[in-house]
Protein backbone atom coordinates (compact mmCIF):
# COMPACT_ATOMS: atom_id res chain seq x y z
CA UNK A 1 0.00 0.00 0.00
CA UNK A 2 2.88 2.57 1.19
CA UNK A 3 4.98 1.64 -1.30
CA UNK A 4 2.40 1.80 -4.32
CA UNK A 5 1.68 5.38 -3.10
CA UNK A 6 5.25 5.96 -3.14
CA UNK A 7 6.17 5.26 -6.56
CA UNK A 8 2.69 6.74 -7.76
CA UNK A 9 4.52 10.17 -5.93
CA UNK A 10 7.55 9.43 -7.46
CA UNK A 11 5.80 9.47 -11.50
CA UNK A 12 4.23 12.76 -10.51
CA UNK A 13 7.38 13.95 -9.72
CA UNK A 14 9.32 12.97 -12.58
CA UNK A 15 6.15 14.32 -15.20
CA UNK A 16 6.39 17.67 -13.53
CA UNK A 17 10.19 17.32 -13.97
CA UNK A 18 9.93 16.28 -17.81
CA UNK A 19 7.31 19.22 -17.84
CA UNK A 20 9.35 21.51 -16.22
CA UNK A 21 12.25 20.50 -18.42
CA UNK A 22 10.27 20.81 -21.39
CA UNK A 23 9.22 23.91 -20.74
CA UNK A 24 12.57 25.37 -19.72
CA UNK A 25 14.01 23.60 -23.68
CA UNK A 26 11.02 25.30 -25.61
CA UNK A 27 12.67 28.58 -24.35
CA UNK A 28 15.41 28.34 -26.15
CA UNK A 29 13.48 27.80 -29.30
CA UNK A 30 13.95 30.94 -31.50
CA UNK A 31 10.76 32.35 -33.05
CA UNK A 32 10.85 34.98 -35.42
CA UNK A 33 9.84 38.44 -33.98
CA UNK A 34 7.41 40.51 -35.89
CA UNK A 35 8.92 44.10 -35.16
CA UNK A 36 9.44 47.00 -36.76
CA UNK A 37 9.75 50.44 -35.59
CA UNK A 38 8.78 52.36 -38.99
CA UNK A 39 5.36 53.31 -39.79
CA UNK A 40 5.17 52.94 -43.52
CA UNK A 41 3.35 55.83 -45.35
CA UNK A 42 0.72 53.18 -46.38
CA UNK A 43 -0.35 52.60 -43.41
CA UNK A 44 -4.17 52.37 -42.75
CA UNK A 45 -4.13 55.63 -40.21
CA UNK A 46 -1.85 57.45 -42.00
CA UNK A 47 -4.14 57.57 -45.45
CA UNK A 48 -7.44 57.94 -44.10
CA UNK A 49 -8.04 60.53 -41.86
CA UNK A 50 -9.29 57.95 -38.74
CA UNK A 51 -10.76 59.25 -34.81
CA UNK A 52 -8.79 58.74 -32.35
CA UNK A 53 -10.65 56.70 -30.67
CA UNK A 54 -11.00 54.14 -33.83
CA UNK A 55 -7.67 54.80 -34.34
CA UNK A 56 -6.25 53.11 -30.95
CA UNK A 57 -9.17 50.80 -31.02
CA UNK A 58 -8.25 49.12 -34.12
CA UNK A 59 -4.08 49.26 -32.82
CA UNK A 60 -4.91 47.41 -30.08
CA UNK A 61 -6.99 45.02 -31.31
CA UNK A 62 -5.74 44.19 -34.54
CA UNK A 63 -2.36 45.23 -35.22
CA UNK A 64 -0.96 42.71 -33.20
CA UNK A 65 -1.59 39.96 -35.81
CA UNK A 66 -2.18 41.96 -39.33
CA UNK A 67 0.38 44.51 -38.87
CA UNK A 68 4.09 45.10 -39.53
CA UNK A 69 4.43 45.54 -36.03
CA UNK A 70 3.60 43.24 -32.84
CA UNK A 71 3.78 44.66 -29.50
CA UNK A 72 5.48 42.63 -27.10
CA UNK A 73 4.82 42.28 -23.67
CA UNK A 74 6.83 39.66 -21.40
CA UNK A 75 4.18 37.22 -22.15
CA UNK A 76 3.87 37.41 -25.94
CA UNK A 77 7.89 36.52 -25.24
CA UNK A 78 7.42 33.61 -23.31
CA UNK A 79 6.58 29.86 -24.95
CA UNK A 80 4.34 28.64 -26.33
CA UNK A 81 2.80 31.98 -26.03
CA UNK A 82 5.38 33.22 -28.73
CA UNK A 83 4.86 30.36 -31.33
CA UNK A 84 1.15 30.59 -31.04
CA UNK A 85 1.41 34.62 -31.85
CA UNK A 86 4.09 33.68 -35.15
CA UNK A 87 1.64 31.71 -36.28
CA UNK A 88 -1.66 33.74 -36.06
CA UNK A 89 0.03 36.86 -37.21
CA UNK A 90 1.73 35.20 -40.25
CA UNK A 91 -1.59 33.99 -41.02
CA UNK A 92 -3.34 37.53 -40.23
CA UNK A 93 -1.25 39.56 -42.32
CA UNK A 94 -1.45 37.68 -45.46
CA UNK A 95 -5.54 38.11 -45.24
CA UNK A 96 -4.72 41.59 -43.72
CA UNK A 97 -2.19 43.93 -43.60
CA UNK A 98 -3.20 47.66 -42.24
CA UNK A 99 0.63 48.99 -42.98
CA UNK A 100 -0.05 48.49 -46.57
CA UNK A 101 -3.13 49.08 -46.90
CA UNK A 102 -2.68 52.16 -49.38
CA UNK A 103 -1.17 50.02 -51.91
CA UNK A 104 -4.34 47.76 -51.98
CA UNK A 105 -6.58 48.12 -55.62
CA UNK A 106 -9.55 50.05 -54.36
CA UNK A 107 -11.63 46.90 -55.18
CA UNK A 108 -9.09 45.27 -52.55
CA UNK A 109 -10.01 47.86 -50.14
CA UNK A 110 -13.53 47.74 -50.58
CA UNK A 111 -13.75 43.67 -50.05
CA UNK A 112 -11.41 44.04 -46.53
CA UNK A 113 -13.45 46.66 -45.52
CA UNK A 114 -16.07 44.25 -45.61
CA UNK A 115 -14.57 41.81 -44.23
CA UNK A 116 -13.27 43.49 -41.55
CA UNK A 117 -16.80 44.76 -40.71
CA UNK A 118 -18.27 41.65 -40.76
CA UNK A 119 -15.39 39.99 -38.15
CA UNK A 120 -15.86 42.53 -35.96
CA UNK A 121 -19.52 42.36 -36.24
CA UNK A 122 -19.93 38.14 -35.65
CA UNK A 123 -17.10 38.86 -32.82
CA UNK A 124 -14.66 36.83 -34.74
CA UNK A 125 -12.08 38.85 -34.72
CA UNK A 126 -10.37 39.72 -32.78
CA UNK A 127 -9.47 36.05 -31.96
CA UNK A 128 -10.96 34.65 -29.02
CA UNK A 129 -7.87 32.52 -27.81
CA UNK A 130 -6.19 36.10 -28.04
CA UNK A 131 -8.43 38.28 -25.96
CA UNK A 132 -8.47 36.07 -23.52
CA UNK A 133 -4.92 36.88 -22.79
CA UNK A 134 -5.29 40.63 -24.24
CA UNK A 135 -8.41 41.68 -22.50
CA UNK A 136 -8.15 45.71 -23.75
CA UNK A 137 -8.51 44.03 -27.47
CA UNK A 138 -12.06 42.94 -27.03
CA UNK A 139 -14.82 44.78 -28.17
CA UNK A 140 -18.10 46.13 -26.04
CA UNK A 141 -21.01 47.15 -27.77
CA UNK A 142 -20.18 50.54 -27.61
CA UNK A 143 -16.87 50.16 -29.34
CA UNK A 144 -18.29 47.98 -32.00
CA UNK A 145 -21.04 50.18 -32.71
CA UNK A 146 -18.98 52.88 -33.30
CA UNK A 147 -16.20 51.47 -35.18
CA UNK A 148 -18.72 49.34 -37.47
CA UNK A 149 -20.53 52.80 -38.02
CA UNK A 150 -16.90 54.62 -38.98
CA UNK A 151 -15.73 51.35 -41.33
CA UNK A 152 -19.00 51.19 -42.99
CA UNK A 153 -18.57 55.40 -43.98
CA UNK A 154 -15.18 55.05 -45.05
CA UNK A 155 -16.57 51.63 -47.27
CA UNK A 156 -19.60 53.31 -48.80
CA UNK A 157 -17.80 56.60 -50.31
CA UNK B 1 15.94 17.13 0.25
CA UNK B 2 17.63 15.71 -2.90
CA UNK B 3 14.50 16.23 -4.68
CA UNK B 4 13.83 19.76 -3.09
CA UNK B 5 17.71 20.93 -4.09
CA UNK B 6 16.95 19.57 -7.89
CA UNK B 7 13.57 21.17 -7.83
CA UNK B 8 15.32 24.29 -6.29
CA UNK B 9 18.09 24.28 -9.31
CA UNK B 10 15.45 23.61 -12.00
CA UNK B 11 13.00 26.86 -10.34
CA UNK B 12 16.30 28.82 -11.08
CA UNK B 13 17.33 27.46 -14.88
CA UNK B 14 13.48 28.36 -15.32
CA UNK B 15 14.52 32.12 -14.10
CA UNK B 16 17.76 32.06 -15.29
CA UNK B 17 16.07 31.06 -19.30
CA UNK B 18 13.61 33.80 -19.05
CA UNK B 19 16.25 36.90 -17.44
CA UNK B 20 18.32 35.43 -20.72
CA UNK B 21 15.04 35.74 -22.78
CA UNK B 22 14.44 39.28 -21.48
CA UNK B 23 18.02 40.36 -22.10
CA UNK B 24 18.25 39.42 -25.13
CA UNK B 25 14.98 42.12 -26.03
CA UNK B 26 16.46 44.62 -23.93
CA UNK B 27 19.37 44.72 -25.93
CA UNK B 28 17.02 44.83 -29.45
CA UNK B 29 15.03 47.73 -27.64
CA UNK B 30 18.15 49.59 -27.29
CA UNK B 31 19.39 49.24 -30.88
CA UNK B 32 16.20 50.33 -32.35
CA UNK B 33 16.02 53.56 -30.09
CA UNK B 34 17.53 55.66 -32.77
CA UNK B 35 14.37 54.32 -35.42
CA UNK B 36 11.88 55.08 -32.42
CA UNK B 37 12.79 58.55 -33.11
CA UNK B 38 12.48 58.61 -36.76
CA UNK B 39 8.87 56.71 -35.73
CA UNK B 40 7.88 59.92 -33.72
CA UNK B 41 8.82 62.37 -36.22
CA UNK B 42 6.58 60.43 -38.70
CA UNK B 43 3.95 60.42 -36.52
CA UNK B 44 4.44 64.81 -36.42
CA UNK B 45 4.21 64.24 -39.85
CA UNK B 46 0.80 62.97 -39.69
CA UNK B 47 -1.31 65.49 -41.54
CA UNK B 48 1.36 66.33 -44.28
CA UNK B 49 1.59 62.45 -44.98
CA UNK B 50 -1.96 62.69 -45.76
CA UNK B 51 -2.00 64.69 -48.25
CA UNK B 52 1.01 63.47 -49.61
CA UNK B 53 -0.90 59.91 -49.81
CA UNK B 54 -4.27 61.13 -50.89
CA UNK B 55 -2.66 63.46 -53.67
CA UNK B 56 -0.43 59.88 -54.67
CA UNK B 57 -3.41 57.74 -54.09
CA UNK B 58 -5.74 60.53 -56.88
CA UNK B 59 -3.21 59.96 -59.27
CA UNK B 60 -3.39 56.54 -59.80
CA UNK B 61 -7.39 57.23 -59.71
CA UNK B 62 -7.16 59.47 -62.52
CA UNK B 63 -5.41 56.61 -65.07
CA UNK B 64 -8.12 53.96 -64.21
CA UNK B 65 -10.62 56.26 -64.93
CA UNK B 66 -12.79 54.10 -66.44
CA UNK B 67 -13.04 51.43 -64.50
CA UNK B 68 -13.54 53.76 -61.53
CA UNK B 69 -17.43 52.54 -61.80
CA UNK B 70 -17.29 49.21 -61.46
CA UNK B 71 -14.72 49.67 -58.03
CA UNK B 72 -18.08 50.22 -56.46
CA UNK B 73 -19.03 46.87 -54.52
CA UNK B 74 -22.23 48.43 -53.40
CA UNK B 75 -25.24 46.44 -54.91
CA UNK B 76 -27.53 49.00 -55.16
CA UNK B 77 -24.85 50.33 -58.09
CA UNK B 78 -23.84 47.15 -59.13
CA UNK B 79 -27.73 46.67 -60.30
CA UNK B 80 -28.19 50.02 -62.03
CA UNK B 81 -24.16 49.41 -63.49
CA UNK B 82 -26.56 46.40 -64.95
CA UNK B 83 -28.07 48.54 -67.33
CA UNK B 84 -24.55 49.18 -69.06
CA UNK B 85 -24.31 45.40 -69.25
CA UNK B 86 -26.83 44.61 -71.86
CA UNK B 87 -25.14 47.35 -74.24
CA UNK B 88 -21.69 46.90 -73.85
CA UNK B 89 -21.31 43.08 -73.81
CA UNK B 90 -19.18 41.66 -76.31
CA UNK B 91 -19.55 37.80 -77.18
CA UNK B 92 -16.68 36.24 -75.55
CA UNK B 93 -15.83 33.02 -74.78
CA UNK B 94 -12.98 33.31 -73.14
CA UNK B 95 -14.61 33.76 -70.00
CA UNK B 96 -16.48 30.77 -69.83
CA UNK B 97 -14.36 28.51 -67.77
CA UNK B 98 -14.27 31.05 -64.95
CA UNK B 99 -18.09 31.89 -65.32
CA UNK B 100 -18.93 27.97 -65.16
CA UNK B 101 -16.69 27.88 -62.10
CA UNK B 102 -18.70 30.22 -60.19
CA UNK B 103 -21.81 29.18 -61.62
CA UNK B 104 -20.53 25.69 -59.86
CA UNK B 105 -20.43 27.32 -56.71
CA UNK B 106 -23.59 29.23 -56.43
CA UNK B 107 -25.44 26.26 -57.10
CA UNK B 108 -23.85 24.31 -54.39
CA UNK B 109 -24.76 27.69 -52.00
CA UNK B 110 -28.51 27.02 -53.56
CA UNK B 111 -28.67 23.42 -52.58
CA UNK B 112 -26.70 24.26 -49.26
CA UNK B 113 -23.63 22.31 -50.07
CA UNK B 114 -20.59 23.67 -48.27
CA UNK B 115 -18.64 20.34 -49.80
CA UNK B 116 -19.59 21.22 -53.37
CA UNK B 117 -19.24 24.91 -53.09
CA UNK B 118 -15.23 24.57 -51.82
CA UNK B 119 -14.81 22.32 -55.05
CA UNK B 120 -16.20 25.20 -57.11
CA UNK B 121 -14.05 27.47 -55.40
CA UNK B 122 -11.24 25.11 -56.63
CA UNK B 123 -12.33 25.26 -59.98
CA UNK B 124 -12.64 28.97 -60.03
CA UNK B 125 -9.05 29.07 -58.97
CA UNK B 126 -7.86 26.51 -61.78
CA UNK B 127 -9.75 28.49 -64.42
CA UNK B 128 -8.63 31.66 -63.51
CA UNK B 129 -4.88 30.22 -63.62
CA UNK B 130 -5.37 28.96 -67.27
CA UNK B 131 -7.07 32.37 -68.48
CA UNK B 132 -4.65 33.69 -71.07
CA UNK B 133 -3.91 36.99 -70.12
CA UNK B 134 -2.47 37.66 -73.69
CA UNK B 135 -5.87 37.70 -74.86
CA UNK B 136 -5.93 40.91 -72.74
CA UNK B 137 -5.33 44.85 -74.17
CA UNK B 138 -3.61 47.24 -72.47
CA UNK B 139 -6.54 48.72 -71.68
CA UNK B 140 -8.36 45.69 -69.97
CA UNK B 141 -4.97 44.35 -68.17
CA UNK B 142 -4.98 46.42 -65.25
CA UNK B 143 -8.40 46.19 -63.86
CA UNK B 144 -8.39 42.45 -65.25
CA UNK B 145 -5.70 41.81 -62.44
CA UNK B 146 -7.61 43.44 -59.79
CA UNK B 147 -10.73 41.43 -60.34
CA UNK B 148 -8.59 38.27 -60.53
CA UNK B 149 -6.73 39.14 -57.88
CA UNK B 150 -10.07 39.79 -55.62
CA UNK B 151 -11.94 36.78 -56.85
CA UNK B 152 -9.28 34.29 -56.41
CA UNK B 153 -9.03 35.63 -52.87
CA UNK B 154 -12.45 35.21 -52.28
CA UNK B 155 -12.08 31.50 -53.61
CA UNK B 156 -9.47 30.39 -51.86
CA UNK B 157 -11.70 31.72 -48.67
CA UNK B 158 -14.61 29.26 -50.15
CA UNK B 159 -12.65 26.33 -50.31
CA UNK B 160 -11.55 26.74 -46.75
CA UNK B 161 -14.39 27.92 -44.98
CA UNK B 162 -18.19 27.10 -43.33
CA UNK B 163 -21.41 28.04 -45.41
CA UNK B 164 -22.21 31.25 -43.70
CA UNK B 165 -18.51 32.74 -44.44
CA UNK B 166 -18.47 31.16 -47.90
CA UNK B 167 -21.79 32.63 -48.65
CA UNK B 168 -19.93 36.46 -47.75
CA UNK B 169 -17.51 35.85 -49.74
CA UNK B 170 -19.25 34.78 -52.25
CA UNK B 171 -21.15 38.09 -52.09
CA UNK B 172 -17.99 40.03 -53.26
CA UNK B 173 -17.55 37.36 -55.79
CA UNK B 174 -20.23 38.24 -57.36
CA UNK B 175 -19.86 41.98 -57.95
CA UNK B 176 -15.92 40.74 -59.23
CA UNK B 177 -17.37 38.30 -61.73
CA UNK B 178 -20.36 40.97 -62.67
CA UNK B 179 -17.30 43.57 -63.24
CA UNK B 180 -15.43 40.71 -65.02
CA UNK B 181 -18.15 40.08 -67.61
CA UNK B 182 -18.83 43.65 -67.84
CA UNK B 183 -14.84 44.27 -68.31
CA UNK B 184 -14.41 41.60 -71.06
CA UNK B 185 -18.15 40.44 -72.01
CA UNK B 186 -19.09 36.29 -72.08
CA UNK B 187 -21.13 34.61 -74.95
CA UNK B 188 -23.89 33.02 -72.47
CA UNK B 189 -27.60 34.64 -71.64
CA UNK B 190 -27.41 35.75 -67.79
CA UNK B 191 -29.29 37.03 -65.39
CA UNK B 192 -28.50 39.98 -63.02
CA UNK B 193 -30.81 38.64 -59.75
CA UNK B 194 -31.12 41.15 -56.65
CA UNK B 195 -31.88 40.06 -53.62
CA UNK B 196 -33.73 42.74 -52.00
CA UNK B 197 -33.52 41.25 -48.17
CA UNK B 198 -29.79 41.27 -48.00
CA UNK B 199 -29.25 43.90 -50.72
CA UNK B 200 -27.24 41.92 -52.71
CA UNK B 201 -26.85 40.79 -56.67
CA UNK B 202 -25.41 37.78 -57.91
CA UNK B 203 -25.56 36.05 -61.41
CA UNK B 204 -27.39 32.93 -62.70
CA UNK B 205 -27.31 30.98 -65.79
CA UNK B 206 -31.38 30.19 -65.80
CA UNK B 207 -34.46 32.70 -65.26
CA UNK B 208 -35.55 31.31 -62.23
CA UNK B 209 -34.32 32.24 -59.05
CA UNK B 210 -32.67 30.56 -56.77
CA UNK B 211 -31.28 32.43 -53.96
CA UNK B 212 -27.92 30.83 -53.21
CA UNK B 213 -27.81 33.97 -49.95
CA UNK B 214 -30.08 31.76 -48.28
CA UNK B 215 -30.84 28.52 -50.14
CA UNK B 216 -33.21 26.26 -48.88
CA UNK B 217 -34.47 28.84 -46.37
CA UNK B 218 -35.40 31.50 -48.91
CA UNK B 219 -35.58 29.60 -51.96
CA UNK B 220 -36.99 32.01 -54.52
CA UNK B 221 -36.68 35.04 -52.68
CA UNK B 222 -35.60 38.12 -54.99
CA UNK B 223 -36.00 39.37 -58.87
CA UNK B 224 -34.64 39.39 -61.79
CA UNK B 225 -32.90 42.80 -62.64
CA UNK B 226 -31.10 42.02 -66.11
CA UNK B 227 -30.55 39.59 -68.72
CA UNK B 228 -27.20 39.62 -70.44
CA UNK B 229 -27.29 38.76 -74.20
C1 LIG C 1 -4.28 36.94 -32.49
C2 LIG C 1 -4.06 37.48 -33.78
C3 LIG C 1 -5.20 38.28 -34.46
C4 LIG C 1 -5.80 39.43 -34.02
C5 LIG C 1 -5.50 40.19 -32.74
C6 LIG C 1 -6.71 39.83 -35.06
N1 LIG C 1 -6.67 38.93 -36.09
FE1 LIG C 1 -7.72 39.04 -37.83
N2 LIG C 1 -6.91 37.26 -38.44
C7 LIG C 1 -6.00 36.51 -37.72
C8 LIG C 1 -5.73 35.27 -38.43
C9 LIG C 1 -4.79 34.17 -37.96
C10 LIG C 1 -6.51 35.31 -39.62
C11 LIG C 1 -6.58 34.24 -40.71
C12 LIG C 1 -7.91 33.58 -40.77
C13 LIG C 1 -8.24 32.75 -39.58
O1 LIG C 1 -7.45 31.89 -39.20
O2 LIG C 1 -9.34 32.95 -39.02
C14 LIG C 1 -7.23 36.57 -39.59
C15 LIG C 1 -8.10 36.98 -40.58
C16 LIG C 1 -8.73 38.21 -40.60
C17 LIG C 1 -9.56 38.69 -41.69
C18 LIG C 1 -9.92 37.96 -42.96
C19 LIG C 1 -11.04 37.02 -42.64
C20 LIG C 1 -11.81 36.51 -43.79
O3 LIG C 1 -11.97 35.30 -43.87
O4 LIG C 1 -12.29 37.32 -44.60
C21 LIG C 1 -10.01 39.93 -41.33
C22 LIG C 1 -10.90 40.85 -42.14
C23 LIG C 1 -9.45 40.22 -40.01
N3 LIG C 1 -8.69 39.16 -39.61
C24 LIG C 1 -9.69 41.39 -39.31
C25 LIG C 1 -9.27 41.61 -38.02
C26 LIG C 1 -9.63 42.78 -37.27
C27 LIG C 1 -10.50 43.91 -37.78
C28 LIG C 1 -9.04 42.66 -36.05
C29 LIG C 1 -9.16 43.62 -34.87
C30 LIG C 1 -10.48 43.89 -34.44
C31 LIG C 1 -8.28 41.42 -36.04
N4 LIG C 1 -8.45 40.82 -37.26
C32 LIG C 1 -7.51 40.96 -35.00
C33 LIG C 1 -5.43 36.87 -36.52
C34 LIG C 1 -5.77 37.96 -35.75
Amino acid sequence: MLKSKLTKMKIVKIIVLVLLVAFVGIQFVPTERNQSDVVPKTDFMLVNDVPKEIENKLQVSCYDCHSNNTAYPWYNKIQPVAWFMEDHIKKGKEELNFNEWADYSDRRKKSKLKSIISQIKDDEMPLSSYTLIHKDASFSEDDKKKVITWLTQLKDN
Amino acid sequence: MRKLKLSMGILAIVFATLTVASCKDAKKEQNNEEEHQSEMSTEENHSEMNHDNSDGHHDEEATHDNSDGHHDGDSAEMTSEARDIAVSTQKNGATSAIIDAYFQIKNALVTDSKENAAKGGTALLAAFSKFDMKTLTDGTRQEYMEIAESAKEQAEHIVENPIDHQREHFETLSTDINDLITLLGTDKTLYLDYCPMKKVSWLSETKDIKNPFYGSEMLTCGNVKKQIN
